[in-house]
C-alpha cells in the first residue's frame, strides 16, 4: 500500500469509426468541463485560505510594517529586499537556520530508523503483541502535540520533575535540582526525545503497511538461496519499500523543519537563543518584538527552502504514478 | 447614535457651561475629558484586565462598575485576560475595529503602545491623586509632556522568610543590613546543609528583576539616554559590581534552577526547600495557601507545607523595582469619554482603598501612608518608596521579548560568560533593540 495511490489511466479504445471518435472527443470534453466545474469549490477555497494569505505575507515582506502601522492601519512604507538583506546578512539568523537543519537531520535519521525497526519487529511478533503495539501507539499519535510537550516539560522539571527523581534515585548520582536546559545539548537531547516519540507512530505504522507489500515467497526464497536477513533486508525488503520510505522521510523533514511547539513549550514561550528555530524565530521577530515584515521575510525564506526539499517529495510521487 | 451623543454633550454644555469650561481650562483639546456628561444608556463598554483583578479583587471592579453605570448608564463588560502572550492578542485585536475601550497593560509594557499611537490622550488632572501618582507607573503614560493612561495599582518586593527555619538556625530577627542578610544565609545553609535540595535564598537565574534590583543597589543602570539615543549601561563599574553580587549571591545559596523565572518560586518554595526568596508581597500568600481548584478562582484555599511560617521584610539597602498596572483607553475607541469615566471611577480614592484591602498597593505616594497600615503590604509600601523602573524606552517592551536580560543572566550563571562579557554583550543587544529605527 503506498501512501498516495493513483488510479492507473484508462486507455481509451482506439476508435474504428470516425462518427464514434467526434463523440467520445465531446464527451472528453465535458467531462474535463465537469471535472473542473466539481473541483471549482475546492480550489476556491485553496486560493481562499492559502494562495491570498501566501500573496499577503510576500507582499509583507516587502514592506517594513511595525506596531503604529498595524494599530492606525496606515500603509507600510515600501523597503524591497531590506528585510532579506537584513535576514540574510545576520549572523544570527544563520545560525538558527544551521541549528534548525542539524536538528532536522537529527531527528528524522533517528525517527526513520526507530520506525522501520519498530515496523520491522511488528511483522515478527504475535499478533496480539502487534495489536497492543497498534493501540499503543494510536494512543502517542492521538495526544496533541502541545499536551505531549507539555507532559515533558513536567517530567524534565527541574524542581518537580520524575525524571531527576528516578535518576537521583540511582546510589552515587546527584541529579537533585538538575536543569535540563542549561546545557543545550541536553536541552536539545529532550526536545529530540520529544519529536521522535511523537513522530514514531506514524512512521511505524506506515513502514509496517508498506512492509505487506513485500512478497513473502521472495523472502522464503532468499532464504533456501542462503541470504542472511541482513541480506534479505538490503536487497529485498528495503528496494520495495523506498518510494514509501522517501515520502515518509520527506513529510518527516517538512514537519521536522517547522518545530515550533516543542521548544517553544518546554522553554515556556520564551526560548532562549539556543533554542530558537526558524519557527519560533520568526514568531518572536514578527509576534513579540512586533516586527512583522521581518518576521515575513523569514517566513518566505523558510518556505523556499522547504520547496526545496519538496521537490524529492513531489518527484517521487509522480515516479510512484509511473509505476502503476 | 452618534447624533445623540452630540446632543447630550451640546445640552451639558449649556446646562453646565461654567463648570465644563473651569474643568477643561487646562486641558489640551485632543485630550479625552473624564468628566464630561456623557448619555451611556444602551451603550456597554468592554474593558480589559488582567486576571489578578479576578482572582484578588473582583469587588472592587464590581463596585467601581456599579458606581459608573450609576452615573452614566453604560454597562461595562470585563474580559479578564492572562499574563502568558496577552500582548499578542492585543495586537490582534487592536488591528481590528472591534477593540476593547478600556485596556491594561503592565507599567513597562506601556510605553511601547503609547508611542505608537495605540492610546488616547487623556486630561491628567480629571483623574483622583494625579499629581502623587508613582513615576514608576506614571512615566510609561507620559509622552511629550501629553498623558495616555493612568496609573493602577503596584506592586514592590520584598524579603520573605521561613520564620520557623530562622529560629531553628538561631537566627533572632529579620535582617536589617545587608550583612545581616548574608550572615542569616550562612546561618540557614549551615543549619539544613542535610537537605541537598535546600536554598537558603531561593534566586531563579532568569529573575532578572532581582538582578537589577542589585544592579541599581550599587548606582548600577540598565540604559541611559542621551538626546535621542539610549546606550546600555551594564558594564559600566558600578553595574557591573551590582551584578557580581547578585552572580555571588545566586552561585553560593540557591539551588534553583538557572534557566527559570521568577513565575513559580512561590510554589516551589512551599514545598519547603527554601530559607528565603525575594518576592511581590502578594507571593508570601500565594506560597502559603493555593486554590484547590487552580482553575476557579472561587475554589476553596488549601494551606501548603509553609502556612504560617512565612513573614516578610524589606530587603535591606536593594532598592525594588516597582511592578504594576496601568489603564489606557484605546485610539480606536468609539466610547473614549464613557473609557474615561470608568478608570476614572476605578482608580479614584474608594477603589484604591479596596485595592489596599486586597494587598496591592495604590497608585499614589499620598495614599502609601494608608497602605502601610495594613500588616500584609506594609513592608512593599515601604519598599515601594525606594523603588526604580526599567528604563521608559519606547522598545523597552522589546528588550523584555527578546530576553536579552535573562539570556545573559544564564549564560554569566553557567560560567558561559564573565560578568563582564555578558553585561557587554547585554549592552550590545539592548543599544541595538532600543535604537532601532
Amino acid at each position: 500500500m503506498y501512501a498516495v495511490e493513483t488510479p492507473p489511466l484508462k486507455k481509451e479504445p482506439v476508435p474504428s469509426q470516425p462518427r464514434r471518435a467526434n463523440r467520445v472527443r465531446r464527451r472528453t470534453q465535458r467531462d474535463a468541463r465537469t471535472a473542473w466545474l466539481l473541483s471549482l469549490p475546492t480550489l476556491l477555497i485553496l486560493v481562499a485560505l492559502l494562495a491570498y494569505p501566501l500573496y499577503r505575507m510576500i507582499v509583507l515582506s516587502f514592506q517594513n510594517m511595525r506596531l503604529r502601522e498595524l494599530i492606525t492601519g496606515l500603509t507600510p512604507p515600501w523597503v524591497g529586499l531590506d528585510q532579506y538583506t537584513k535576514a540574510l546578512t545576520d549572523g544570527v539568523f544563520w545560525g538558527v537556520v544551521a541549528r534548525t537543519a542539524a536538528f532536522t537531520v537529527v531527528s528524522v535519521t533517528i525517527s526513520v530508523l526507530v520506525g522501520l525497526g519498530i515496523a520491522l519487529l511488528m511483522r515478527r511478533v504475535h499478533a496480539k503483541v502487534r495489536l497492543f503495539m497498534m493501540i499503543a501507539m494510536m494512543f502517542v499519535w492521538a495526544l496533541p502535540q502541545l499536551v505531549a510537550a507539555q507532559a515533558f516539560r513536567w517530567l524534565t522539571d527541574s524542581d518537580f520533575g520524575v525524571l531527576n527523581y528516578l535518576i537521583d534515585k540511582i546510589p552515587g548520582v546527584d541529579f537533585a535540582n538538575h536543569s535540563w536546559f542549561v546545557n543545550p545539548w541536553e536541552g536539545w537531547a529532550v526536545i529530540t526525545t520529544l519529536v521522535v516519540w511523537a513522530g514514531i507512530p506514524f512512521l511505524a505504522i506506515s513502514l509496517s503497511a508498506g512492509l505487506t507489500q513485500v512478497p513473502k515467497e521472495l523472502l522464503e526464497a532468499a532464504t533456501v538461496d542462503g541470504a542472511s536477513s541482513w541480506q534479505a533486508l538490503r536487497n529485498i525488503t528495503l528496494p520495495i519499500l523506498k518510494p514509501l520510505l522517501t515520502i515518509v522521510t520527506t513529510l518527516s523533514v517538512i514537519w521536522n523543519f517547522g518545530l515550533f511547539t516543542q521548544n517553544w513549550a518546554l522553554r515556556d514561550s520564551h526560548p532562549e537563543p539556543v533554542y530558537q528555530t526558524l519557527a519560533t524565530y520568526s514568531y518572536t521577530q514578527a509576534f513579540g518584538q512586533s516586527r512583522y515584515s521581518y518576521g515575513s521575510a523569514i517566513s518566505v525564506i523558510t518556505v523556499l527552502i522547504m520547496l526545496g526539499v519538496m521537490v524529492f517529495y513531489i518527484r517521487q510521487m509522480f515516479k510512484i504514478g509511473e509505476v502503476d | 447614535m452618534k447624533r445623540k451623543i452630540a446632543v447630550a454633550a451640546a445640552l451639558a454644555a449649556t446646562l453646565f457651561g461654567a463648570a465644563a469650561c473651569g474643568g477643561s481650562s487646562d486641558s489640551d483639546e485632543g485630550a479625552t475629558s473624564a468628566n464630561a456628561t456623557v448619555d451611556g444608556k444602551g451603550k456597554t463598554l468592554k474593558v480589559w484586565l488582567m486576571v489578578d483583578a479576578e482572582t484578588a479583587w473582583k469587588g472592587v471592579v464590581d463596585d467601581a462598575t456599579q458606581r459608573f453605570t450609576t452615573a452614566t448608564g453604560a454597562q461595562v463588560n470585563v474580559e479578564y485576560q492572562q499574563w502568558a502572550n496577552h500582548l499578542t492578542k492585543l495586537d490582534a485585536t487592536l488591528a481590528g475595529t472591534d477593540v476593547p475601550d478600556v485596556v491594561e497593560l503592565g507599567n513597562t509594557e506601556f510605553s511601547k503602545y503609547v508611542f505608537n499611537g495605540g492610546f488616547a490622550e487623556l486630561n491628567k488632572g480629571d483623574f483622583e491623586n494625579s499629581d502623587t501618582w508613582l513615576t514608576g507607573l506614571s512615566g510609561a503614560c507620559e509622552l511629550d509632556g501629553k498623558t495616555y493612561c493612568v496609573p493602577y495599582y503596584a506592586g514592590a518586593r520584598v524579603l520573605i522568610y521561613r520564620t520557623d527555619l530562622f529560629k531553628a538556625a538561631g537566627i533572632a530577627d529579620a535582617p536589617k543590613t545587608y550583612a545581616d542578610f548574608l550572615s542569616a544565609a550562612d546561618k540557614l545553609q549551615t543549619a539544613n546543609a542535610k537537605d541537598k535540595k535546600f536554598s537558603a535564598i531561593y534566586m531563579p537565574g532568569q529573575y532578572w528583576y532581582a538582578a537589577m534590583s542589585w544592579v541599581k543597589s550599587k548606582g548600577g543602570e540598565i540604559a541611559t539616554k542621551d538626546g535621542d539615543k539610549w546606550t546600555g549601561q551594564l558594564s559600566s563599574p558600578t553595574s557591573q559590581a551590582g551584578l557580581q553580587e547578585w552572580v555571588d549571591l545566586t552561585k553560593k545559596y540557591s539551588k534553583a534552577d538557572v534557566t527559570k523565572n521568577e513565575n513559580e518560586q512561590a510554589g516551589i518554595f512551599a514545598q519547603g526547600s527554601g530559607g528565603m526568596f525575594y518576592g511581590n508581597g502578594w507571593e508570601q500568600g500565594s506560597a502559603e495557601e493555593v486554590r484547590k481548584d487552580p482553575n476557579d478562582p472561587t475554589s476553596a484555599l488549601v494551606p501548603t507545607k509553609v502556612k504560617g511560617k512565612l513573614a516578610a521584610a524589606p530587603m535591606p539597602e536593594i532598592p525594588s523595582f516597582l511592578g504594576g498596572s496601568n489603564l489606557g483607553v484605546t485610539q480606536k475607541s468609539e466610547n473614549k469619554e464613557l473609557a474615561a469615566q470608568w478608570i476614572k471611577a476605578f482608580t479614584d480614592a474608594k477603589s484604591m482603598e479596596g485595592l489596599i484591602k486586597a494587598n496591592a498597593l495604590p497608585n499614589s505616594t499620598a495614599l502609601l501612608d494608608k497602605a502601610a497600615e495594613n500588616p500584609a503590604i506594609a513592608n512593599a509600601a515601604l519598599a515601594a518608596k525606594s523603588s526604580w523602573f526599567p528604563p521608559n524606552a519606547e522598545k523597552w517592551a522589546d528588550v523584555e521579548k527578546a530576553s536579552i536580560l535573562q539570556t545573559m543572566l544564564t549564560d554569566i550563571l553557567t560560567g558561559k560568560k564573565t560578568v563582564a562579557d555578558g553585561a557587554k554583550w547585554a549592552d550590545e543587544q539592548i543599544n541595538a533593540t532600543l535604537n532601532e529605527a
